[in-house]
């Protein structure tokens, strides 16, 4: 999975992702804003995984961790949430959504450390792989080795969802699936603010990638009864960074949906995110 | 290497002198910069005394190949960013790497002194505080040198130029155009500041007349619906060869532009990519409409008239020399540099066969942006002094390994005109794909 580092960006030079409107909301510790470069705590940036937006950040996460102390700050990809882009989405790359997140990085007044979740966490591994954040955290990863084994997963329990995202419509996710330990009513929220996923970036996530050596602590964190990536997926994501899986559990021990920002135990998540933060990454 | 290592000096904060610091940081080196003016930005602080920069001056690559690549410049910038921009983003490249906590501004380096045998006991770095005029000395481990190399101007010297009664200045010292208001302007040299300065003269002087030694090739800054820099990329990226390219690029001009010969412009004497590009889309519409007069070279100066090898002669009261500018390092000795001739000549353009913990950043005339190749020089230096202090015997032949080639040029297989302006010259993909290969024997990921 290694690769030597990527000097080479051809594509990135000859054709060059255009901007877009970013939505980037943020919530920052009382002191952040008059003396951004002095304090202790990196900045965290977190990042969407398919069809979410910055939202599914702003409605927990953000708020909590920076009462914590940590400046706090989610983009939406483009096509996504609040952002601009979604005419477009239907011929949006991965690049491009690495394009949104390093303009969000530049914007920041020190590096940070990169939240990703899903989907996200592959794109903040292809944003290390450029840019040496301080600390990289990959909440329920899309596998590296490619999603095409949990397509087929997928497609055992639900047939229809599966031949949906072949034929290149959004992936049709559920309450059960992304956030079992919520009220249906908190759930059906969400679920009503899911939008739509570029079908050429579904098809790059069925691919495998490779990246080149990242700096910084790595934490990969899962849940053990996640649907769309599984326990393995996450144990060998932890594996290619010679870290140990952390898994996510509400507080009587039961195993957390996929989306681990919302779900019932987010608080818990949270804290292990943060904590290690905290531990791990310098100050 | 010492229980605590010693920490390294950077000389210059300009992007090369912070690409440097950024990555030895990053690597958990100790690094230590310096930059004589108030302000970073090198050649890009419009105000330092040693800017070269002029009022009207842009880039002449685009962003993404300009920027640097884990830093890209910020999306509201337009294709070719004002030198105000730069600077700007200069500026927030360091504050957001905490450069600043490892810079001593106002500081000029006037000495480098090796201690020991060969340097091994690293260097003494000699400043001048300009502030208060004091110097002090302090010991490091190794020095980066990237105090830029188009900031020390070269002059020509033509018969009778000491008695010409009109006014001569170097491009050095110029910074706008309102010098040349009402003034009968020539303009030497057809680099692209020659090129930029001989336009602003076509629109603000009386009159102007251009010299050049030979013809060139004016580039257009947008091609094929794009920029024309990010066009001659993706035929690289298309593995295109040389020959089809040039071809391309040649049918390109002439069905934009035409023969450059129609409107007296000497004809080339050489092909597509054997000069550093000339990136002007202007110059070749003044010529046109008759503002801008080209000359060949001069033959020599007779009072306020100078006359040109062709026997054409002109009145003249403003000369500009847009001659260019040598390399100088006035902190080092002549002969640790490798001199060859009158210029130094370094493997991959950074290290001397002298000394091994002497690097230099910075010393590239790319064919295309500059800085992501600054990004990835520091990154080979970072990774170097890493591996220095992990392992000295893999550094070491490493080192020994990359001085056997100190001979090889990165042409990307054009054979360059010979000319101090392509002493430094490089064909950016080729490089780049060297610079790949050695981090890869750093780090020691198998490719």
């Amino acid at each position: 999975m290694r690769k030597p580092r990527t000097v080479m960006r051809q594509w990135d030079w000859s054709v060059p992702s255009s901007g877009v409107y970013r939505e980037v909301l943020s919530d920052v510790p009382v002191g952040w804003a008059d003396e951004p470069r002095n304090m202790r705590t990196p900045p965290l940036l977190f990042i969407h995984g398919i069809a979410h937006g910055a939202w599914c950040f702003e409605e927990n996460w953000l708020p909590a961790a920076a009462a914590k102390g940590f400046a706090s700050y989610a983009v939406s990809l483009r096509g996504h949430g609040g952002s601009g882009g979604s005419r477009t989405l239907s011929r949006t790359l991965l690049r491009n959504y690495v394009h949104d997140v390093m303009q969000t990085i530049t914007e920041l007044p020190q590096p940070p450390v990169l939240v990703g979740h899903s989907m996200g966490a592959l794109v903040a591994q292809l944003v290390a792989d450029r840019y040496s954040p301080r600390g990289l955290v990959l909440l329920t990863p899309a596998p590296l080795t490619g999603s095409t084994p949990n397509l087929w997963h997928i497609a055992k329990q639900r047939p229809a969802s599966a031949g949906a995202a072949v034929v290149g419509r959004t992936l049709p996710m559920t309450a059960d699936q992304l956030f079992p330990g919520l009220d249906p009513a908190t759930a059906q929220r969400y679920v009503s603010r899911l939008g739509r996923e570029s079908p050429l970036v579904q098809y790059q996530l069925l691919g495998r990638r490779r990246i080149g050596p990242v700096r910084g602590p790595v934490m990969v964190a899962g849940t053990r009864s996640d649907s769309l990536v599984r326990v393995q997926d996450v144990e060998r994501t932890a594996a290619a960074y010679g870290v140990k899986p952390t898994w996510l559990t509400r507080a009587d021990g039961s195993a957390m949906g996929h989306d681990v920002m919302l779900d019932a135990g987010w608080d818990i998540a949270l804290d292990q995110v943060l904590d290690f933060v905290t531990s791990k990454v310098a100050p | 290497m010492s229980e605590s290592p010693l920490p390294w000096a950077v000389i210059g904060a300009g992007p090369h002198g912070l690409t440097a610091l950024k990555n030895l940081l990053e690597r958990g080196i100790d690094a230590h910069g310096f930059e004589r003016d108030s302000d970073l930005g090198g050649n890009w602080n419009y105000h330092a005394e040693n800017s070269r920069v002029y009022e009207s001056t842009h880039l002449i690559s685009t962003k993404p190949f300009t920027q640097f690549p884990d830093f890209p410049m910020p999306d509201h910038y337009p294709d070719y960013p004002s030198h105000w921009q730069v600077h700007e983003y200069f500026q927030s490249y360091a504050g957001h790497f905490g450069l600043y906590d490892h810079l001593s501004l106002n500081t000029e380096v006037v000495r480098c002194t090796p201690v020991g045998v060969d340097a091994a006991d690293g260097w003494d770095v000699t400043v001048c505080d300009r502030t208060t005029n004091t110097e002090s000395t302090s010991r490091f481990g190794g020095v980066v040198v990237a105090n830029g190399h188009n900031w020390w101007p070269k002059t020509p010297q033509y018969p009778g130029q000491d008695t010409f009664t009109g006014e001569i200045r170097h491009s050095a010292q110029y910074k706008g155009a309102e010098v040349l208001r009402g003034k009968r302007v020539l303009v030497v040299g057809a680099g692209n500041t020659g090129c930029d300065i001989a336009v602003e003269s076509a629109q603000n002087s009386q009159s102007t007349v251009h010299s050049t030694r030979r013809g060139y090739y004016y580039n257009p800054k947008y091609a094929f619906g794009r920029p024309s820099d990010q066009t001659a990329d993706l035929l690289l990226a298309m593995k295109l060869p040389l020959a089809l390219r040039r071809i391309m690029f040649k049918t390109t001009l002439r069905l934009t532009v035409g023969d450059f010969t129609r409107f007296g412009l000497p004809k080339p004497d050489h092909d597509f990519f054997e000069t550093h590009p000339i990136i002007n889309q202007q110059l070749v519409y003044y010529v046109g409409h008759g503002d801008i007069v080209p000359r060949p070279d001069i033959d020599h100066f007779e009072d306020s008239t100078v006359v040109f090898t062709d026997g054409t002669e002109a009145e003249i009261n403003l000369v500009i020399f847009a001659t260019g500018y040598l390399a100088h390092f006035p902190f080092l000795d002549d002969d640790w540099l490798n001199p060859t001739g009158d210029h130094p000549v370094l493997a991959r353009q950074i290290f001397t066969p002298r000394f091994d913990n002497l690097v230099v950043s910075g010393l590239i005339q790319p064919d295309s942006g500059q800085w992501t190749i600054a990004h990835w020089q520091g990154s080979l230096i970072a990774a170097y002094v890493e591996l220095m202090r992990l392992d000295p015997a893999r550094a070491q032949e490493f080192y020994r390994d990359v001085i056997e080639q100190t001979h090889v040029r990165f042409t990307g297989g054009a054979d360059y005109k010979e000319s101090t302006r392509h002493y430094y010259e490089i064909a950016h993909q080729e490089y780049l794909v060297a610079l790949e290969g050695d981090l890869a024997v750093l780090e020691r990921v198998s490719a």
